[in-house]
């Protein structure tokens, strides 16, 4: 069974169809491309996927369950985190606190629980410290534990997200492109960690340009383009497909004029 | 410095402040003084609550001297009129005032900014017009007199030094649970929160609950402070409560700084104490007071603009970029 399945999703802003009965399933432990030109309904998908926005038809299922419509926080205690295309840090705080506030979902203290300092939130925040220092050391970024979210270079700020995202111990994450703005060096690494993401059993939705990436990374890419599934399958595949092909060669030209 | 010796440095200062702030009335005799630094007390509690409100979760009230009275009335009238037991009248003052937070919270809270403080602003002046017009339980523009002192079973607390320990006690206490709430986790869903809406939702955190908490907290922190301030005063009137009360008390929280509880506390404890300067330096001139009476308003209302203006962290913001500058000036040290 899939862990995601997408079903006719269709999302019409006004009169713009931004995605057009779009279907395709993400099976556990995968790392899952999407792509397309610009304006293809990317974005659109990943705010639907992850509750910031609700499909106008179709139906989306995680894990067996109908989630269309859910709204993010509850959507991330079930399991689905995500990292944003511009990066949404909490920038007067320290990278270690950004990772922290992750851990909100999968830990329990209230206010009653926090004024009291009862044991159990005390042995609780204890353990969430723990765990955001694992996964700091996990990206990398261990050395930049006190620095300002703001102070970070801009590089080290999409691993940072990586790393929130992951403080949610979710089964999927939507990671909407990592790698935009990195150099070759980072992006190197962004491709290690997410490598180290997997492993851990998370499985992975990728929205990126980078095509060097995404053909290395990828088990299975679908392609949209103008909210329209063009094509599925595994990279060797895509790469040759002659409608993907057509939708680059067409962005590319439309650039030009 | 490391965090665990500096955290363990910061609760031991704590404790000797709390301690010093009670051990006060031993040396401090002066009536006068005492109902002063009683009256600093009462704007403690409210401020640690509005500290909540708007240095974690973000949220600007205006109305918050409207909790106040609703606490300060509902625990005069209960006990003065009703003839509550005062411990059930306090409890009564705090559920209520955490009430009327919770309901202008609900549908106001979706609203944003400069509409949220509208909104707590015309609750402010509603709440006032209430206090006037309600006269067969506030007394009316008269007031409510004949307040009882605090008494808890047989101990009444009809001193001016009793009524100072019962409010400082509530404030240490307040402030205690306070840091609890704001260092732990609903804190940090607060910060968050105030970081990035989005990046908060993608950490799991609601929105609308997480500033309902505050609003509901701090509404009933202030709910209390009124409650002990009818029966240290045995008198309750609507000014108090005006317009006026709440914007000083923004700027305290204001001035104090955001994330932070030791901030506006501070604050609070020093422009409390400006209102009653005349008092307090003996040496002042008629003039001199009498500028500082009129332009009392004007200070308050140009330390808000400052403030937000040049330093919208405050002065809690001001430390923590010391600190952090210090701290990274020895890093580089250490490094050479």
């Amino acid at each position: 069974m899939s862990l995601l399945a997408i079903r006719d999703v269709t999302r019409v802003f006004g009169g713009l169809v931004a995605l057009d009965g779009v279907s395709f399933d993400v099976h556990e432990g995968e790392i899952f491309s999407v792509i397309g030109p610009n304006g293809a309904g990317k974005s659109t998908l990943f705010n639907i996927v992850s509750g910031f926005d609700q499909p106008t038809s179709g139906s989306v299922s995680f894990a067996g369950r109908e989630v269309a419509g859910e709204r993010p926080h509850r959507l991330v205690r079930s399991g689905i985190a995500r990292t944003f295309q511009n990066t949404q840090l909490f920038e007067e705080l320290t990278v270690f606190d950004n990772v922290l506030a992750g851990t909100f979902p999968v830990t329990r203290a209230g206010v009653v629980a926090a004024a009291l300092r009862l044991p159990r939130a005390r042995r609780e925040d204890r353990l969430a410290r723990e765990e955001a220092h694992r996964l700091l050391r996990m990206v990398g970024l261990d050395g930049e534990a006190d620095t300002l979210a703001e102070d970070l270079p801009h590089g080290l700020r999409r691993l940072l997200e990586v790393a929130r995202a992951l403080a949610t111990s979710p089964r999927l994450m939507l990671l909407d492109e990592p790698a935009a703005g990195l150099d070759s060096a980072e992006t190197r690494e962004l491709a290690s960690v997410l490598y180290r993401v997997r492993d851990a059993g998370a499985t992975m939705v990728v929205v990126e340009h980078d095509m060097g990436l995404v053909m290395e990374i990828s088990d299975s890419i679908v392609v949209l383009d103008r909210g329209c599934k063009i094509a599925e399958g595994p990279p060797m595949l895509i790469q040759k497909d002659p409608a993907v092909i057509e939708a680059y060669l067409g962005e590319e030209a439309g650039d030009d004029a | 410095m490391s965090d665990r010796t500096r955290r363990f440095a910061q609760s031991g200062g704590a404790v000797l402040a709390a301690a010093a702030v009670l051990a006060l009335p031993l040396v401090v005799t002066d009536r006068y003084l005492l109902k002063v630094l009683t009256f600093v007390g009462l704007n403690v509690i409210i401020v640690a609550g509005m500290a909540v409100l708007f240095g974690y979760a973000g949220q600007v009230s205006l109305g918050h001297a409207a909790f106040t009275g609703i606490g300060a009335y509902t625990c005069g009238f209960l006990t003065a009129r009703a003839g509550w037991p005062w411990m059930t009248a306090v409890a009564a003052a705090v559920a209520l005032s955490a009430l009327g937070g919770l309901a202008l919270a609900l549908p106001s809270l979706r609203l944003r900014g400069h509409y949220l403080a509208m909104a707590t602003l015309g609750f402010s002046v509603i709440a006032n017009i209430v206090f006037v017009e309600a006269k067969s339980l506030t007394g009316g523009n008269d007031g409510l007199s004949g307040i009882p002192f605090a008494s808890v079973g047989p101990v009444r607390l009809d001193t001016p030094w009793s009524n100072y320990l019962l409010v400082w006690g509530a404030a240490v206490v307040v402030v205690a649970l306070v840091s609890g709430i704001v260092r732990g986790r609903p804190g940090r869903a607060m910060a968050a929160l105030q970081g990035s809406e989005m990046g908060a939702m993608a950490c799991g955190v609601d929105p609308v609950r997480v500033k309902v908490t505050a609003f509901t907290l701090s509404a009933g922190l202030a709910g209390l402070s009124g409650a002990l301030f009818a029966s240290a005063v045995g008198f309750v009137s609507p000014t108090s409560f005006a317009l006026e009360t709440s914007i000083i008390l923004l700027a305290m929280v204001v001035l104090g700084g955001t994330r932070s509880v030791a901030g506006p506390v501070l604050a609070a404890v020093a422009l409390t104490l400006l209102t009653y300067i005349d008092g307090l330096i003996p040496g002042l001139s008629k003039t001199t007071v009498a500028a500082l009476q009129d332009w009392k308003g004007d200070i308050y209302g140009v330390v808000i603009v400052g403030v937000m203006l040049f330093v919208p962290a405050g002065m809690a913001g001001l430390a923590r970029a010391w600190r952090r500058k210090s701290r990274s000036v020895t890093g580089a040290g250490e490094a050479a």
